[in-house]
C-alpha cells in the first residue's frame, strides 16, 4: 500500500482521513490535528496492523541504565565511580541518539574507572563473601572451576543473555593471567571482570534476530534482544533472572507468556524508574547539567533548588500517571506538586517537612497549573538573567507536541531583546514585538512567542509576578487556534490539544525502539494513540499496550539479521554447558 | 494529605465583617466610611497583585516574617557625637600597662612585654578571693577605666520606651528609675537606651567595632528570630493585631551572595519560653506592640546563651512588600544581660548542660582583652544605668533599657511538621 493510501485508509473516520491526507500532502499538519483523529468515539474494535518494526539495533547503555543494572546485578551500593559522558539527542531523543552515537576515548576511559570501581567493590575483603559462589581451593595456583562458577552466576546478568562456553573461559583465562600477574585469585577475577564490564557486548545492547519467523512472517528479536527490550522499556534495567529464564523457556514467544512478564515487569518497583527514564528524556533535562542563573538577579537559585526543581516534575508525573493511574494530559491541568523547603521560597509556599518532600496543591487561580508551570520548565527554558518567551513556546512547541521549530537565521540581531531593563519596551511583549518587525524573524516567533507570553508571569527562574520593570505582564496568548489570557487557559489548551496525547505516544514508541518511526508504521501509531485514547489516555496502559505488541519486536525488511548469537545458537551452547 | 493552599482573603473579610458587626455605630456613617474604605484598600490590593496567593506576604489575615538583620539600637561613634570625654574604655592589660610596674623596661622584647601584660591584666581581672573576676564580677569594684556616656544631649537610635521624657522634669515613669533620656537622631526627645550609655565609650561598640556585629553568626543559622502577625486586615491601618515572637528552630536560607532569602519556610521553637505574643496595630503603616516579654536564642563560642527582653515592644514600619524595618526596645534584666554580652556564666552545651568552666573563663576573659573592656566595669556599669523594674525591697533597678535596630523579610512560619510528616514522599533513586 502506498503510504498516501495508508493514511487515507477505511477504517477511521472521514475527518481523520481527510486530516491525514491534508497532512500526508503537507498543506497543513495542523488541520489533520484539528480534525479530530485520535479523539473521536472509540472504535469498537482496535486491533494492531500487521506489524512494520525497524532493523537491529546496537543500541549504548544510557548512564541510568548503566546504573541501575549493577545496582541490580550487585546491589544499591556498589559504587560507580566515573563521569559518563553525555548522551547525544536525537530526533528530539536521547533514547534515539543511544543507537547513533559513538564512544569518544574519554567515554571509554570512564567506563574502564566505572568498572575498576565496581569490581573493587564487589571482590573487595569485606564483600566477596556476598558475591562468590564458591570458594577458591587452597593450595593451587588459580582454581579455575570456581573463577568459572562466578561469570556462570554473573555473565548472563551483565551481558542479557547465558554466557556462551567460549567466552566463560575466555574470562576464566583472563582471571588466570591476572591471577599470576597480580598474585591473588581475587586480584585476577578482578582484572577478568573489569574485561567483562567495558566489553561491547556489556556497554551496549547489541539486538539479535531470530532465525526464522513463525508462518513465514516478518522475522523478529531473539528471545534474549526481545527481553532486553521488554526489561530496559519496562525497568529501566537489565533483565532480571525470572525474564532471563523465560527468555531462555522461550516463553516470549507466546502471547500468554509474554504478557506474564509485561505485567510482572509493571507491577515491579522498576517500572516508575523507566517512567521517570522517559520522561528525563523527554523533558531534556540533561540541560539541568548546565543549568545557571545570575544569582543577583535570581538569588533564590542554586544547585540544591535546580536538583529539587527537577525532581518536583518527576515526582509529579510519578504520582499522578503511576500511583493515582491518571489521564496524561492532565499533567497539564493538575495543580497537584511535591515541594520542599529550597522549592517553596521559589514558588513562595510554605513547605513544613524540613527535610525531604511534602506533597502540596498549588493555590487556585495562583497562576500555576500543569507542569509545564514548574520552575523546572521554566528556568531550564530561560536565560540566566532573564525569561524567554521564545525558549519556552518553542520548547512546549517541541517537548510536548513534537512540532519543530527551526532555529534562527544565523544574521539576527538580538540586541532589542537581550535588554530586559529597558525603559521604553519594559515588557518582554515590548521587546518581541520590535524584534518581531524583521521580516526574518516574525515567521518562527508567531509560532513560538504567543505560547511563551502567557508564561511571561514567571521570571526567568519560574517564580510568579505580575509586572516586569514596573509594567503590567500581558500573559495572554494563543496555541494553534485557541486563544488565552492567563497561564491557566494555555494549560487548557495544551490538555485539549490533539498533538498533546499524540505527541506522548510517538515519543514513547521512539524512545522504546531507540529510532524514529517510519512512515510505514504511521497505522501502528494511529493503533497505538487510539488504544491511548481508549484507555483513558494511561500512560502505563500504553506502555503495555506497546510492550504486547508485535510491532515492537519485528525486524523490518531493511534490517539486517546477525547469524551470529541467535537464540537457536545460544540455546545449543547454554545446552552444552547445562 | 496534601497541603491544599487557598487564595488569601476569605479569612480576613470575614474577620473585617466580622468588626464591623461589632463595632457599636449604627448610622455611624464614619464607621461605615472606614470600613468601605479598608474593602475599597483590600480589593485594590488585591487587583494589584498585593493580595495575590503567590504574591502577597499577608494571606488569610496572616504573615510571617525573619529577621534579616539585627543590631544594638547605639549612635554615632563617640569621636563624632563627643559622648566620651574621659576616652574610650580600656582592658586590664591596657590598664595594667599604665602602672609603674606595667610600663615597658628598656631592651624588652615585644613577645616579653606582651607576656607581663598579659600577667598583669590577669591579676587585674581576679579577685581578692583569688576568683575570676569575669565570673564572679560582684565581687571586684567599679572600674574607673570603664567608661560611660553621661551627657544627656547625646543622640541615640532608639525610641521612647516608657512614655516619659526625663528632659520635661516629669516623674519617673511606673516600673522605672529615675534616668536622662537620650534624645533620637532626629532630636525627638525621650529616648530610653540605657544600654547604649554603659557601651557607648567602649571601641568594640563604635562603628568598626565587634560587639555590634552579632548579627553574622543569625546568618551562620546558629540562631535566628521570627515574627508573625495575625488577624491582619490592611497592612497600612489595623487597630487590632496580633503579634507573635519566636526563636527560629531553623537556619536562616541564604542566597549564594549570602543574602537572606524572603518566603522560606521556618519551624518556631516549640519550647515557651521562646514564643511571646502581643497585640499590636498598624497605623499609617507603622507596626507598633504593646510590651511582652520575649526571650531568644544566641551563641558564643559554640555556648548556648539566652537573649531575654521585658517588656518589649516592636515599632516597625511595614513596607507594602513586606519588610519590617524599626526597634525592638525593652528592657533587659541585668544580670542575664551581664551573661549575654560579657560573662557568659550560664553558657550552655547544645546537651543543655552548663558549659565547661575553663570555656565560659576564657570566653569572657578574652573578650574582654580583645574588645577592650573589663568585666568588673561592665557589670557595675550596668547596675549603675540600670532604669528597670526597680527592687522591691531595695527599690534599685534590676533591668536596663536597650534597642535593637532590626529588619525583617517575608517567611513562612510554622508551629510544627507533624502534619507533613504524615505525607513523606519515597523519592526513587536511578
Amino acid at each position: 500500500m502506498k503510504a498516501w493510501e495508508k493514511a487515507t485508509a477505511p477504517g477511521t473516520s472521514w475527518r481523520c482521513r481527510v486530516g491525514r491526507f491534508l497532512a500526508f500532502t503537507g498543506i497543513c499538519l495542523f488541520f489533520a490535528q484539528a480534525a479530530g483523529c485520535g479523539d473521536g468515539r472509540p472504535h469498537e474494535s482496535i486491533v494492531e496492523p500487521q506489524p512494520v518494526g525497524g532493523p537491529l539495533l546496537v543500541r549504548r547503555l544510557t548512564e541510568s541504565q548503566y546504573r541501575a543494572t549493577v545496582a541490580d546485578i550487585f546491589g544499591p551500593d556498589i559504587p560507580v565511580a566515573a563521569r559518563f559522558e553525555r548522551g547525544i539527542r536525537a530526533e528530539g531523543l536521547q533514547a534515539i541518539g543511544t543507537s547513533e552515537s559513538g564512544m569518544s576515548p574519554f567515554g571509554v576511559e570512564q567506563y574502564d574507572a566505572a568498572a575498576q570501581s565496581i569490581a573493587d567493590a564487589v571482590l573487595s575483603e569485606g564483600r566477596r563473601d556476598q558475591y562468590m559462589p564458591c570458594i577458591p581451593a587452597a593450595g593451587v595456583a588459580f582454581d579455575a572451576q570456581c573463577a568459572a562458577l562466578f561469570f556462570d552466576r554473573y555473565g548472563p546478568r551483565l551481558l542479557r543473555r547465558p554466557m556462551l562456553t567460549g567466552e566463560v573461559d575466555r574470562y576464566v583465562n583472563l582471571a588466570e593471567q591476572g591471577n599470576a600477574r597480580l598474585g591473588s585469585f581475587y586480584e585476577g577475577l578482578k582484572f577478568a571482570l573489569i574485561g567483562l564490564m567495558v566489553s561491547p557486548e556489556f556497554l551496549l545492547r547489541i539486538e539479535n534476530a531470530a532465525p526464522t519467523s513463525e508462518n513465514g512472517g516478518p522475522r523478529q528479536l531473539d528471545a534474549y534482544s526481545m527481553a532486553t527490550r521488554l526489561s530496559y522499556f519496562l525497568t529501566n534495567s537489565t533483565p532480571d533472572q525470572a525474564l532471563l529464564e523465560a527468555a531462555i523457556a522461550g516463553d516470549l514467544a507466546t502471547q500468554e507468556g509474554l504478557a506474564r512478564q509485561v505485567d510482572r515487569l509493571i507491577a515491579s518497583p522498576g517500572f516508575e524508574k523507566a517512567v521517570r527514564a522517559f520522561f528525563e528524556d523527554m523533558l531534556e533535562f540533561e540541560l539541568f547539567d548546565d543549568l545557571a542563573k545570575d544569582p543577583l538577579i535570581y538569588p533564590a537559585f542554586n544547585s540544591d533548588v535546580a536538583a529539587d526543581a527537577r525532581e518536583q516534575m518527576l515526582l509529579t508525573i510519578s504520582d499522578h500517571l503511576i500511583k493515582q493511574d491518571g489521564d496524561y494530559r492532565d499533567l497539564f491541568t493538575t495543580r497537584n506538586t511535591y515541594l520542599t523547603r529550597d522549592l517553596g521560597i521559589v514558588y513562595r509556599l510554605p513547605v513544613a517537612t524540613r527535610k525531604g518532600w511534602e506533597p502540596a496543591v498549588f493555590p487556585e487561580g495562583g497562576g500555576r497549573q500543569g507542569i509545564h508551570t514548574d520552575i523546572g520548565f521554566l528556568a531550564l527554558h530561560s536565560h540566566p538573567g532573564r525569561s524567554s518567551p521564545t525558549l519556552r513556546g518553542k520548547a512546549v512547541r517541541e517537548v510536548f507536541l513534537c512540532q519543530e521549530v527551526p532555529d534562527p537565521p544565523a544574521n539576527v540581531n538580538f540586541s532589542v531583546v537581550q535588554d530586559p531593563s529597558s525603559t521604553n519596551m519594559p515588557t518582554a511583549r515590548d521587546r518581541l514585538d520590535a524584534h518581531r518587525t524583521e521580516p526574518s524573524c516574525a515567521g518562527c516567533h508567531k509560532i513560538m512567542d504567543p505560547l511563551g507570553l502567557t508564561l511571561e508571569n514567571f521570571d526567568g527562574l519560574g517564580a510568579y509576578r505580575t509586572r516586569e520593570n514596573g509594567a503590567v505582564i500581558d500573559a495572554s496568548g494563543s496555541l494553534d487556534g485557541t486563544e488565552f489570557d492567563t497561564p491557566q487557559g494555555l494549560a487548557q489548551a495544551l490538555h485539549d490539544h490533539p498533538e498533546t496525547p499524540r505527541c506522548l505516544v510517538e515519543k514513547m514508541y521512539r524512545f522504546a525502539v531507540g529510532r524514529d518511526t517510519v512512515w510505514d508504521e504511521r497505522a501502528y501509531m494511529d493503533y497505538l494513540i487510539e488504544t491511548f485514547r481508549t484507555n483513558g489516555y494511561r500512560v502505563p496502559a500504553l506502555m503495555r499496550t506497546i510492550a504486547l505488541s508485535k510491532n515492537f519486536f519485528v525486524i523490518s525488511a531493511e534490517g539486517t539479521p546477525r547469524d551470529e548469537f541467535t537464540s537457536t545458537g545460544l540455546q545449543a551452547q547454554e545446552g552444552g554447558r547445562s | 494529605m496534601p497541603i491544599n493552599f487557598t487564595v488569601s482573603g476569605t479569612r480576613s473579610r470575614e474577620r473585617l465583617r466580622s468588626r464591623r458587626q461589632q463595632t457599636p455605630c449604627p448610622g455611624n456613617r464614619d464607621g461605615y466610611h472606614h470600613a468601605l474604605l479598608r474593602w475599597v484598600a483590600l480589593l485594590s490590593l488585591g487587583a494589584s497583585g498585593g493580595l495575590h496567593a503567590d504574591d502577597s506576604f499577608v494571606r488569610d489575615g496572616e504573615a510571617g516574617f525573619v529577621l534579616s538583620h539585627i543590631e544594638y539600637a547605639l549612635s554615632q561613634d563617640a569621636q563624632e557625637t563627643g559622648a566620651c570625654p574621659e576616652g574610650m574604655s580600656s582592658s586590664v592589660s591596657e590598664i595594667f600597662s599604665r602602672t609603674p610596674a606595667g610600663r615597658r623596661r628598656n631592651g624588652e622584647s615585644d613577645a616579653d612585654y606582651a607576656q607581663r601584660l598579659g600577667k598583669g591584666g590577669k591579676a587585674l581581672a581576679t579577685g581578692p578571693g583569688g576568683e575570676d573576676l569575669c565570673q564572679h564580677p560582684e565581687a571586684g569594684k567599679p572600674d574607673p577605666y570603664f567608661h560611660t556616656v553621661e551627657q544627656a544631649n547625646i543622640p541615640a537610635f532608639g525610641i521612647d520606651i516608657d512614655g516619659v521624657a526625663s528632659s520635661t522634669g516629669a516623674a519617673p515613669a511606673p516600673n522605672t528609675c529615675p534616668h536622662d533620656d537620650l534624645i533620637g537622631m532626629n532630636g525627638e526627645p525621650g529616648i530610653d537606651n540605657q544600654f547604649f550609655r554603659v557601651v557607648g565609650c567602649n571601641r568594640s561598640f563604635q562603628s568598626t567595632g565587634q560587639s555590634n556585629t552579632f548579627a553574622t553568626e543569625m546568618l551562620t543559622g546558629s540562631w535566628g528570630i521570627l515574627l508573625t502577625l495575625a488577624g491582619v486586615d490592611d497592612i497600612y491601618n489595623d487597630d487590632s493585631i496580633e503579634v507573635g515572637f519566636y526563636s527560629n528552630a531553623d537556619p536562616i536560607k541564604l542566597s549564594p551572595t549570602r543574602v537572606p532569602l524572603a518566603y522560606a519556610t521556618y519551624l518556631s521553637d516549640p519550647d515557651p519560653r521562646f514564643r511571646a505574643t502581643a497585640h499590636g496595630r498598624i497605623t499609617n503603616g507603622v507596626l507598633t506592640t504593646d510590651p511582652t516579654d520575649v526571650r531568644f536564642h544566641y551563641t558564643v563560642n559554640s555556648m548556648l546563651l539566652e537573649r531575654p527582653l521585658r517588656r518589649a515592644r516592636l515599632q516597625a514600619t511595614l513596607s507594602n512588600d513586606g519588610e519590617i524595618e524599626g526597634y525592638l526596645a525593652g528592657y533587659a534584666p541585668l544580670e542575664e544581660l551581664y551573661d549575654l554580652k560579657f560573662g557568659f556564666r550560664n553558657g550552655k552545651t547544645s546537651a543543655g548542660e552548663l558549659a565547661p568552666l575553663h570555656l565560659r573563663s576564657l570566653s569572657s576573659n578574652g573578650a574582654a582583652f580583645v574588645l577592650g573592656h573589663t568585666c568588673t566595669g561592665a557589670y557595675h556599669a550596668l547596675y549603675a544605668h540600670a532604669d528597670g523594674d526597680p527592687d522591691p525591697q531595695t527599690g534599685k533597678c534590676t533591668s536596663i533599657s536597650m534597642q535593637y535596630r532590626v529588619r525583617a523579610i517575608p517567611a513562612f512560619v510554622v508551629d510544627s511538621e507533624a502534619n507533613a510528616a504524615q505525607a513523606k514522599v519515597t523519592v526513587v533513586s536511578e
